[in-house]
């Protein structure tokens, strides 16, 4: 810590760590002018301020930028890329190494948020909230930039330069879906930063207008999209990488990412109450308030290690330093919320059970039960550990499955539902005749699935839920779309661009739908088998495939080498490699062959190779619907991005939409 | 029918009951599975051999994961049938897996099996390395018996 900055060791260092160290004298500075600018109501304050973050942008970019030159130019004078780099590397694996290790990933963190707080600056509106939202802003940036400049600084020199550099870490080089998921879900995680800093901002002044309704939605609707294509990614990224044939393990790392995933989803729901109805304001602060704090809390348990073993915990500096932010967001969110909460007042009435908004009450308890249950889970054995000291205990599948699949479906069951609820109250009769059709389609999709042979209560009560959603999505829109029709103003399309918002919606849910047939489908009949192939051997059938062994090679390249075995499965050529790169020691990566199909994917490993080639052990899965996990989450998303459509005014007779009022 | 009141009284924000209901019911849900659901039968320990001995009574038939030296290693890869012993120099169990194992699998090598105990022999369904801190593999075998000696 006491060697930032050497110029004579490392000019580029140096340089990235300078325009650190600016950005956080900026990033306190403005901190200090949008408190002034909010407590005196000082508008040249704030507006400082606000010119501020552009500052703050432009020395992290510069930074940011300094590191991906060093990376790019094999400058092992930096620590980081001696540590994380080699020459050897291809240029789009130096690309990623930015965010292959702990101080790069930081620092693309605080480089994401800083340009998330510039978009912010540009966009936000010259009300009471302004000075608050910088400066909640600023809070976070203050502890990014700052961990960055100081403790986990990407930028430290080496005394004795190497010749070159020990290499990204081997995993990282295999597949590349790295480059994508970890930008992604940094994406997501910062983007929630800034519907928690409208939190801050509404609870500090007390007006929560319909603007911060609108703005906090948006924005959140923005992280969830790009935290949902996170999640999915990484679980991509698993599948083809990790040889396992499976993308969910709930693996703390993962957990991590699911649990604001989680909160985000409740409060996309439960803001629509507060929108609709004015109810639920306090509960839709505290949301945001926890859904950024789990990002916090996400990053800290992967990062300090404490979720593997509490003596980690001692080991870098990183780890306590998190926990503290943690501990400070925790703290002064709930306090702000405590001290606040009572004037947030709800406008009218509790919401009745049977109605849309009970519906999205009844899936908020849901998530947060799902999202609390995860966080237990993935915390047990740290507190086992403190408890009965027994050391790396771990939490099997079995543990999460026994909720997540009950909760899932439930989540299935009041997706249906809600849309055809109106708001306010349903009447028992109206609830009847507009829930048969989806409750016909559904027990009828469930027999004849039932007939067709799957025995698997869970996926049976998937198929028949996922029928149940499909109908209750079509009867909404066909219904919606023939009054249109019938009132001359147009087809399809035009109802779409008029409602992008509710057809967006519509579009998500059914690419969830999609999902949850991938992956009930594929977790219930996957299936998994190993056997011995010999060269010029008879085929060997396995699992209704004959497999033959073709040939095997090897290919040597600059950072390690690949041993390929050449395999064919029902005579279509497969070719599986075996990957060892020289910073991995002798320990060998898979990157197994996947043939996708619509119904099913023909996934094939090697897991040994005889010597001079005369065999190789391959483990063949089967396992049906993946790819439909991958297509319904770009469904997802993509409804995701419709619901951000402006909508298209009505032509005929559209009420002029009236400006909300910037405050309350 | 009742007088009516002079005036209304003044009309005062009933709580809102629902949350209220719903989210002691999810709560008292979430605290019976805890108490009587599988979270403690799905924690699965670690240990080395001697550890295993001392309590075996504890943790038989448990899914466990043991981790010690590779010895006596008869190795099939045409049946793929895998017998080794792991030991961690005092005690020492004899292990049955099934699947592939590439030529690395050495004596003397440290390992972390995924299984349980079936009498006297570990059934293994997983061959494991753990994960170090930032997700690199243990390089040499000398990280690996780090790895072993940190969980003993």
């Amino acid at each position: 810590m006491l060697n930032l900055i050497s110029f004579d060791a490392s000019p580029l260092g140096a340089l990235g760590q300078l325009s650190l160290l600016a950005a956080l004298a900026f990033t306190l500075g403005g901190t200090w002018l949008a408190v002034v600018g909010g407590v005196k109501a000082d508008a040249r304050a704030t507006e400082a301020a606000r010119r501020a973050v552009w500052a703050v942008f432009a020395l992290v970019s510069l930074s940011t930028l300094t590191l991906m030159a060093a990376l790019l130019g094999d400058d092992f004078s930096v620590r980081y890329v001696a540590e994380h780099s080699m020459r050897a590397s291809p240029t789009w694996i130096k690309v990623t190494s930015l965010w292959g290790a702990l101080e790069g990933s930081i620092l693309l963190w605080a480089w994401l948020l800083a340009g998330y707080a510039f978009i912010l600056s540009l966009t936000l509106r010259r009300d009471a909230l302004r000075p608050w939202a910088l400066a909640a802003m600023y809070a976070s940036l203050i502890f990014f930039v700052g961990i960055c400049a100081t403790v986990a600084s990407p930028f430290t020199p080496l005394a004795q330069i190497p010749a070159d550099g020990r290499g990204p870490n081997p995993a990282l080089q295999n597949h590349w879906m790295m480059a994508v998921h970890p930008v992604l879900l940094y994406l997501g995680f910062v983007g929630l930063a800034v519907p928690f800093a409208y939190a801050v901002a509404a609870l500090v002044t007390g007006r929560l207008s319909d603007h911060w309704v609108v703005v906090t939605r948006r924005w959140t609707l923005v992280a969830w999209a790009f935290l949902t294509a996170a999640i999915v990614a990484g679980g991509w990224w698993s599948y083809e990488t990790l040889g396992w044939g499976g993308y969910w393990a709930w693996d703390p790392v993962e957990n991590a990412s699911f649990i604001p995933w989680l909160l985000a989803t409740a409060f996309l729901h439960s803001i629509q109450i507060q929108e609709r109805r004015g109810l639920m304001r306090s509960w839709n602060v505290w949301l945001i308030v926890l859904a950024y704090a789990s990002t916090v809390l996400g990053t800290f348990l992967n990062r300090s290690g404490i979720v593997q073993s509490v003596h980690a915990f001692a080991g870098g500096p990183v780890g306590p330093v998190f926990l503290g932010f943690l501990a400070f967001l925790l703290v002064a969110g709930i306090g702000l919320a405590a001290w606040r909460a009572p004037h947030l007042r709800d406008d009218g009435d509790p919401p009745a059970a049977l109605s849309r908004e009970g519906a999205f009450l009844a899936g908020n308890w849901l998530f947060l039960v799902f999202a609390v249950m995860v966080l237990v889970g993935t915390l047990f054995p740290t507190i086992v550990e403190a408890v009965q000291g027994r050391r790396d205990t771990s939490v099997g599948p079995a543990f999460y499955n026994a909720f997540a699949i009950p909760l899932g479906l439930g989540l299935l069951l009041l997706m249906g539902v809600g849309p055809l609820l109106p708001w306010r109250r349903a009447e028992g009769q109206g609830l009847w005749r507009a829930l048969w059709p989806l409750l016909l389609a559904g027990a009828g999709t469930a027999v004849l699935a039932y007939a067709f042979g799957i025995r698997g209560v869970g996926v049976l009560a998937a198929v028949g839920l996922s029928a149940y959603n499909v109908v209750g999505l079509a009867l909404l829109t066909g219904r919606a779309w023939r009054a249109y029709r019938a009132s001359g103003r147009g087809g399809m399309v035009s109802l779409v661009r008029e409602q992008p918002r509710r057809y967006g919606a519509y579009l998500a849910h059914a690419g969830l739908v999609v999902m949850a047939l991938g992956i009930a489908f594929s977790s219930a009949y996957r299936q998994d088998a190993q056997v011995t192939l010999n060269a010029g051997a008879a085929p060997v059938t396995l699992l209704h495939e004959t497999l033959a062994l073709e040939s095997t090679r090897v290919e040597e390249k600059p950072y390690g080498q690949s041993a390929i075995a050449r395999v064919r499965i029902d005579g279509v050529p497969f070719e599986t490699r075996m990957n060892t790169y020289i910073q991995g020691g002798d320990t060998p990566f898979p990157a197994p062959a996947v043939r996708y199909g619509m119904w099913g994917d023909t996934y094939l490993v090697v897991t040994a190779f005889g010597e001079d080639g005369r065999w190789a052990s391959v483990r063949l899965i089967e396992s049906p619907l993946v790819s439909w996990i991958w297509w319904g989450t770009l469904i997802v998303v993509l409804g995701a991005g419709l619901t951000l459509v402006a909508p298209r005014r009505a032509p005929a007779r559209a009420p002029a939409l009236q400006v909300a009022p910037a405050t309350d | 029918m009742t007088a009516p009141s002079p005036l209304p009284q003044a009309r005062r924000r009933k709580k809102n009951p629902l949350p209220t209901v719903l989210g002691v019911l999810a709560l008292v849900g979430l605290t019976g599975f805890l108490a009587f659901g599988n979270l403690g039968k799905s924690l699965e320990y670690f240990v080395t051999p001697t550890e295993y001995v001392q309590q075996r009574a504890e943790l038989e038939g448990r899914p466990l994961r043991i981790g010690g030296l590779v010895k006596a290693v008869q190795y099939n890869p045409q049946t793929l049938d895998l017998r080794f012993d792991v030991t961690d120099g005092s005690a020492t169990f004899p292990v049955q897996y099934t699947g592939a194992v590439s030529d690395l699998f050495k004596e003397d090598q440290g390992v972390v099996v995924r299984g349980e105990f079936q009498g006297e022999t570990f059934h293994a369904s997983e061959l494991v390395v753990k994960h170090s801190e930032e997700y690199n593999v243990p390089q040499t075998q000398a990280e690996l018996k780090d790895l072993l000696r940190q969980a003993d």
